[in-house]
């Protein structure tokens, strides 16, 4: 009977790798199968994304060059001439917002679910800090192309953390590497783009999915309680592995039905001499933020409404992070009606602040 | 309705005569005493003949005093109001107490009007406010011997204006004082012109100075309220030239103004305000106006139109229009008329100039050339019209092809070239700046093509991929439930 050529790598690999180890780990794991199970496949699309940006990316950078003078000129070459450079550039756009949106609904199951909780406080952590840095590469990518409406956006965004008291103007000079917005923060932003960020979400990523691994899959508070007769699992390989895979699939689609029928307009080139066009606003995501500033008065108190507005999101954004070390009905790993309540509210005005804002 | 109206028209005579009473009458000229004495004077010799004498007006109504009295000392006394020879400062308003004003009670008996104004306010008040020698009111129309207007013995007559004018402005000594820049060579020209020569003739109709320039509110030419202002000037000339029955024993046609209306020139000119659109003067000349004669037709429009007639002065057409005694340009795009220029001028189309001496035989080779000429042309108009209607597509549909759209002006350099080229009628000269624009065309009109291509089969490539990723999702699925099943 003669081998085929998988089975003769395989066994090449199995005498130099402990690939057997591997593999009984990934036979014995197991998935729990229930109506919730859907909210599982949310971290592996994000990471389906990730990859793709991080493909897609390293694309780009073949012809990318920063600089004001080369940067819009060159993503004009990529769409314009380069081979399907208007399809890479497309996707990488697409699925950077697809990405953040599942990140998002990632984060906010975990947060629904009670995931969070012992011992999956640095499962969480680490999520946080992903969701951080996703909003970080969007931000930072969004001014790569060196266009009009990512000029301006990037000035307002910038700008913002000047009114936070001591470090403020420190902060906004790191983050442009001068007084304005110019060639210095393009260059700085691509570095931060391309190399800073992907090596941090890399490693976190790392650990993030170190910590699944180790810990499995959450099993909410409510199927805990049934009876084992009544719990079902599927196995993590092949089952899970490939549902997952069928997500992607589907995903993929859903990612090039995008990225042909709705490219994404490369706009007009930055022009800092220029006054502002009118309606600029901020990338959707960061849409919420934007708008709630614009409730706040502009005095409260002895402080301006801005900076209070702008410590409020920090300080929200820092304990929303610790939310597994202040859930005070953590021992009985029961539902907490208060921080359900919470997030909904929180998905609420998120939603209503993005649509206002939108229009 | 017609009687009433009668009854106020009557009324307000009546209550401009009462007026005129307050003022010196024919009546008052027997009591005029100032002649007793200076009758033999030659004031007093030419002031009998004088208008205002005529009409009633004393000496005293313009140098004050009693005219009614004959002691010399009570009549030319100050508490009488007599003010002598009055100062050269002074004319305007002294004429301006019967002249000046809009509301003189007596205006309308003799159609007197607010001359000292509109003079006071024109280039001429203006002058004689920086100047005492300006011109004034007794510059034109004379100091003791005012006749009326239509007196041939006016110095304002029609047939006496010019040289009137001329006094002043042809004197270069004086002029500096008031204008250096000016040219003092209207006159000059003016003879010269067909206005002129009628009018040395003694006719009185012909444009003279003030037909043009209007008499007493003269304007500077670059202020906008002038008639001789240059969106002006045709409605100026067509007051005369359109109007049928004043030209009638001129014998030439009155419809120039409404051509030239409707013309690219008129149209630049009148429509957008374009001054540098030529207007009747800029070919016709201003103060020696003449017809343009056949042979200096190309000199006229090549003024504006330099390459274009250097083109067809070196042309084989030149000596054959000549021969024929076709007025260059003329001959091809007509005179006041000027349409927009259009390809179409070329070619044997039944209204186009060049069935005029050529016959469509194919047999012959100046028909191939100009059908040859026609079809660079085409090529050029054609194909940029297609190559921008393709782009164009292309852009909406989401495709950039903004690099194709700049190159594309090329073409419009180029055909804008080729329409200036033609005027050579050299099939070889035309195409040697037409062919570069083709090119430019065609390679426009393939990236446009190019990129709806491209726009398609992106579209056929997502359907493909999107069948294929279907596919394979179902088969992963069915894998599953296969799996799933065990």
């Amino acid at each position: 009977m003669s081998r085929s050529p998988f089975s003769g790598v395989l066994g090449w690999v199995r005498e130099r790798l402990p690939i057997d180890a591997v593999m009984e780990f990934a036979s014995h794991k197991k998935v729990p199968s229930y109506e919730g199970s859907i909210w599982y496949y949310l971290g592996g699309i994000s990471l389906f994304l990730f990859v793709i940006q991080l493909t897609t990316g390293i694309l780009l950078m073949m012809y990318y060059q920063p600089g004001i003078q080369t940067a819009f000129e060159s993503v004009r070459f990529i769409v314009v001439y380069v081979k399907f450079g208007w399809l890479v550039r497309s996707i990488h756009q697409w699925s950077a917002n697809l990405m953040i949106f599942t990140v998002f609904l990632h984060m906010f199951s975990v947060f629904f679910t009670g995931a969070f909780r012992k011992p999956r406080e640095l499962t969480w952590l680490t999520g946080m800090v992903l969701l951080a840095l996703c909003l970080g590469f969007g931000f930072s990518g969004y001014l790569l192309p060196w266009n009009t409406l990512a000029f301006f956006a990037t000035k307002v965004g910038t700008a913002m953390p000047a009114v936070v008291p001591f470090f403020g103007k420190g902060i906004l000079e790191l983050l442009r590497g001068g007084k304005e917005v110019g060639a210095e923060t393009l260059v700085r932003f691509f570095g931060l783009h391309v190399a800073i960020l992907p090596a941090t979400f890399t490693l976190i990523l790392g650990a993030h999915l170190l910590f699944v691994q180790i810990q499995g899959m959450h099993e909410p508070h409510s199927w805990e309680q049934l009876p084992q007769s009544k719990k079902r699992y599927m196995p993590f390989f092949p089952n899970f592995v490939l549902r997952d895979l069928l997500v992607w699939l589907i995903v993929l689609n859903l990612l090039a039905i995008l990225a042909v029928m709705f490219p994404w307009e490369l706009g007009v080139k930055a022009n800092p001499a220029a006054p502002a066009p009118a309606g600029i606003k901020p990338e959707w995501y960061f849409l919420f933020m934007y708008q709630a500033l614009k409730y706040f008065p502009a005095k409260l108190g002895p402080f301006e409404g801005e900076v209070v507005g702008i410590l409020f999101f920090g300080a929200a954004g820092f304990l929303w992070a610790l939310v597994p070390f202040w859930d005070t009905r953590l021992p009985q790993g029961a539902r907490n009606r208060i921080l359900t309540w919470t997030g909904i509210v929180v998905i609420v005005a998120m939603i209503v602040l993005t649509v206002i804002g939108l229009k | 309705m017609n009687a009433t109206r009668n009854l106020i028209a009557a009324a307000v005579l009546f209550t401009a005569f009462q007026a005129c009473a307050a003022a010196p009458s024919r009546a008052a000229a027997p009591q005029d005493q100032c002649l007793s004495c200076h009758e033999d004077e030659p004031q007093g010799v030419a002031f009998k003949k004088d208008i205002h004498h005529l009409r009633g007006v004393t000496c005293a109504g313009c140098h004050g005093g009693d005219p009614t009295s004959d002691d010399m000392d009570k009549a030319m006394s100050k508490a009488a109001g007599f003010r002598g020879k009055i100062a050269k400062s002074d004319i305007i308003a002294v004429c301006g107490q019967c002249h000046g004003k809009a509301d003189t009670p007596w205006r309308h008996r003799y159609q007197l009007t607010d001359v000292a104004d509109s003079l006071e306010a024109s280039v001429h008040g203006e002058a004689l406010a920086s100047n005492p020698n300006g011109p004034q009111c007794v510059s034109c129309h004379g100091v003791h011997n005012i006749v009326p207007v239509d007196d041939p013995a006016s110095p304002v007559h029609p047939t006496h204006v010019v040289k009137t004018c001329a006094s002043c402005h042809s004197n270069a000594r004086y002029m500096r004082d008031f204008n250096p820049s000016l040219p003092v060579d209207q006159y000059e020209k003016y003879v010269t012109s067909v206005h002129g020569q009628l009018n040395a003739k003694g006719d009185p109709k012909p444009a003279t100075c003030v037909s043009c320039h209007s008499n007493h509110m003269i304007v500077r030419v670059k202020d906008p309220r002038s008639p001789v202002y240059a969106t002006q000037i045709p409605i100026t000339c067509a007051h005369c030239h359109s109007n049928a029955k004043y030209m009638a024993q001129y014998h030439i046609p009155t419809d120039q103004f409404e051509n030239y209306r409707q013309s690219v020139h008129g149209k630049a000119l009148m429509e957008r305000s374009d001054l540098n659109a030529p207007a009747c003067n800029s070919c016709h000349g201003n103060h020696g106006a003449i017809p343009p004669g056949a042979a200096s037709m190309v000199a006229v429009c090549g003024n504006c139109h330099g390459a274009n007639a250097d083109l067809f002065q070196k042309s084989e057409h030149r000596a054959a229009f000549e021969k024929k005694g076709i007025a260059g340009c003329v001959g091809c795009h007509g005179n006041h008329r000027i349409l927009p220029p259009s390809d179409s001028l070329v070619g044997f189309s039944p209204n186009g100039p060049c069935v005029k001496c050529h016959q469509d035989n194919p047999a012959d080779s100046t028909t191939a050339q100009i059908v040859h000429l026609r079809a660079l042309l085409d090529s050029l108009s054609v194909g940029k019209a297609e190559a921008d209607s393709a782009l164009d597509r292309a852009s909406r549909l989401g495709m950039d092809v903004s690099d194709a759209q700049y190159a594309l002006k090329g073409a419009h350099q180029a055909l804008v070239q080729s329409r200036v080229a033609i005027h050579s009628f050299r099939v070889a000269a035309l195409a040697a700046v037409a062919r570069p624009g083709i090119k430019i065309i065609e390679e426009a009109r393939a990236a446009g093509n190019s990129a709806i291509h491209e726009y398609h089969f992106r579209r056929q490539g997502l359907a493909v991929s999107t069948l294929i990723v279907t596919v394979l999702a179902i088969l992963l699925w069915l894998k599953l439930r296969q799996i799933e099943r065990r």
